[in-house]
């Protein structure tokens, strides 16, 4: 199990591979906001502070909208393209809307 | 042209127009006596810059007091301060007539321009710091998003003192005096105006006045209703006492509010309400309250949901659903920052008992946080279920002080 620890809203979930972000969200009554779910609108965009090598890739869409935003946006990921790959470690995110 | 009451000063003037009949505005909001679509025109020796146009239905009005004092090819700049239809519904055909004219908008508004428009047009984005020059007039810009739209921005004429602060400091009130030392007394429209639109971004409203503070403003130019030119400070000190009035039990006594509000007929939601109080009561730091919605009214809801850092709404579940006056509560919720509160829903029921979840559901869209799952409880509480009551709102109250939450899924 991945521990994914959710800074703003002080949640710590352990998740097992495949966990997408949203379902840690939603399971936990996280406060964290999703807007399109698809990868549009970068709602969901978090900052992966610890952990980011135990997330599936970002994926090309996500990669042209977080460009969109502009700055360095390397420790950035759409929350609502996330998921877990990996099956052992810690991940802490911190949302930014 | 001073002396001309359309003159904010000799190179700045009023081309708004007026909207006496309009009685509700935007769906929510009520309008004694009409209100106005305020537009200024600002000329400098190297050009004009238009600050924002006027609603659709009023734009011949428009177009003829701003032919009054400019022609078309002067226009350099044209400043929607946000992009909502009240003040970009002339836009397209100012854009159409006005050869020269560059657009400015904000960042947030360049993804809602063509949602709005539909048509390719060419702008300019402006953020703090950013300036425009019509020779001897510079605008500086000023970034105050959320005001009430994401896109909000203010600006401020730096030779001739003025704040254009888009709705921030608007009224909606009808008066062709136009100004505040000149019009009727408007305070209750002033104040009503805050509490509908900008109380929900109060935060975003101490930013911006921390903006504003740098700057000596002689004059606010909003968009609806009064200018402001007899002490502009006076207006900025309301909206800086109402925006950091909340919490005040909180700023006073260093203690956070968990909120029981519940609705019950039989009085098993009721008895389960009592519980969940004494729960969250027993943490440390947190003073609980519960509140019969059925006494409650709106005002007092708004208040009440405003000081609380938990909310913990409970319903019985009537022919399929939570009952009125709990949706009501939380419909309340559009009048306030909802991120970082806590919510947590309960509740008895006979046989489906789905109220708890929608309500639990509703909080969600809502943007609270709910850690903690809904509880209900099968017609009349036993003890041991009165004992859960009791858990649930500690951990809510716990939560609320900080405790992390921990859980596998
Ligand atoms: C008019 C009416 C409609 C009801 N509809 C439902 C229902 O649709 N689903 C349900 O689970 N219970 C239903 N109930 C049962 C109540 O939820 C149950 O009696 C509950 O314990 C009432 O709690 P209270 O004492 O806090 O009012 C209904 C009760 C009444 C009086
Ligand atoms: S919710 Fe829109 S990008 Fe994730
Ligand atoms: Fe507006
Ligand atoms: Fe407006």
């Amino acid at each position: 199990m991945v521990s994914v620890f959710l800074k703003n809203d002080n949640i710590k979930v352990k998740a097992g591979v495949g966990k997408t972000m949203r379902q840690i969200a939603t399971a936990s009554g996280a406060s964290m906001e999703f807007g399109c779910r698809v990868g549009d609108c970068a709602t969901c965009i978090a900052k992966i502070e610890f952990g980011m090598q135990l997330l599936n890739q970002k994926t090309e869409k996500e990669i042209k909208v977080l460009k969109m935003l502009g700055g360095d946006v390397s420790g950035l990921r759409l929350m609502c393209q996330s998921h877990i790959r990996c099956e052992e470690g810690e991940i802490v995110v911190s949302y930014i809307f | 042209m001073l002396g001309n009451r359309e003159s904010l000063s000799k190179n700045v003037h009023f081309i708004g127009v007026f909207d006496p009949k309009i009685r509700i505005f935007d769906i929510i909001m009520k309008t004694a006596n009409g209100s106005s679509y305020n537009s200024y025109l600002v000329r400098g020796s190297e050009g004009v810059a238009i600050m924002d146009t006027v609603k659709k239905e009023f734009s011949s009005d428009f177009f003829v007091r701003l032919e009054a004092l400019c022609k078309y090819e002067e226009i350099k700049y044209i400043v929607l301060h946000h992009l909502e239809p009240d003040h970009s519904g002339a836009l397209i055909e100012l854009m159409s007539k006005a050869p020269y004219a560059k657009l400015i908008i904000s960042g947030r508004a360049v993804m809602m321009l063509k949602g709005l428009v539909k048509t390719d047009i060419a702008f300019e984005v402006a953020s703090t710091g950013k300036t425009i020059s019509l020779g001897d007039k510079t605008i500086e810009f000023l970034s105050t998003p959320f005001l009430h739209w994401p896109d909000t921005m203010s600006s401020y004429l730096h030779e001739e003192k003025i704040l254009f602060s888009g709705d921030v400091f608007g009224s909606h009130y009808y008066d062709e005096r136009l100004y505040d030392d000149e019009v009727g007394d408007f305070s209750y429209a002033f104040k009503y105006y805050y509490d509908h639109i900008m109380r929900p971004f109060k935060h975003y409203v101490l930013e911006a006045l921390k903006l504003y503070a740098k700057f000596e403003i002689n004059t606010i130019a909003p968009l609806h209703g009064p200018i402001l030119r007899s002490n502009p400070q006076f207006y900025i000190d309301k909206y800086a006492k109402w925006s950091s009035e909340a919490k005040f039990r909180k700023h006073q006594f260093g203690k956070k509010m968990v909120s029981v509000f519940y609705m019950s007929s039989y009085d098993n939601t009721q008895k389960m309400a009592q519980k969940v109080m004494q729960g969250a009561d027993k943490v440390e730091g947190v003073v609980a309250s519960m509140y019969d919605l059925a006494s409650l009214d709106e005002q007092n809801m708004i208040d009440l949901l405003e000081e609380s850092d938990a909310i913990i709404v409970g319903s019985p579940t009537i022919n399929g659903d939570a009952v009125k006056p709990a949706w009501d509560l939380l419909s309340c919720m559009a009048y306030l920052e909802s991120s970082g509160k806590i919510g947590a829903a309960f509740g008895s029921y006979g046989w489906t008992g789905e109220a708890p979840e929608m309500l639990h559901d509703r909080m969600r869209w809502l943007k609270f946080r709910l850690p903690v799952k809904p509880l209900k409880i099968k017609l009349i509480p036993t003890e041991d279920e009165l004992m859960d009551c009791v858990a649930f709102g500690q951990e809510v109250a716990e939560i609320t002080m900080g405790k992390m939450v921990e859980m596998e899924i």
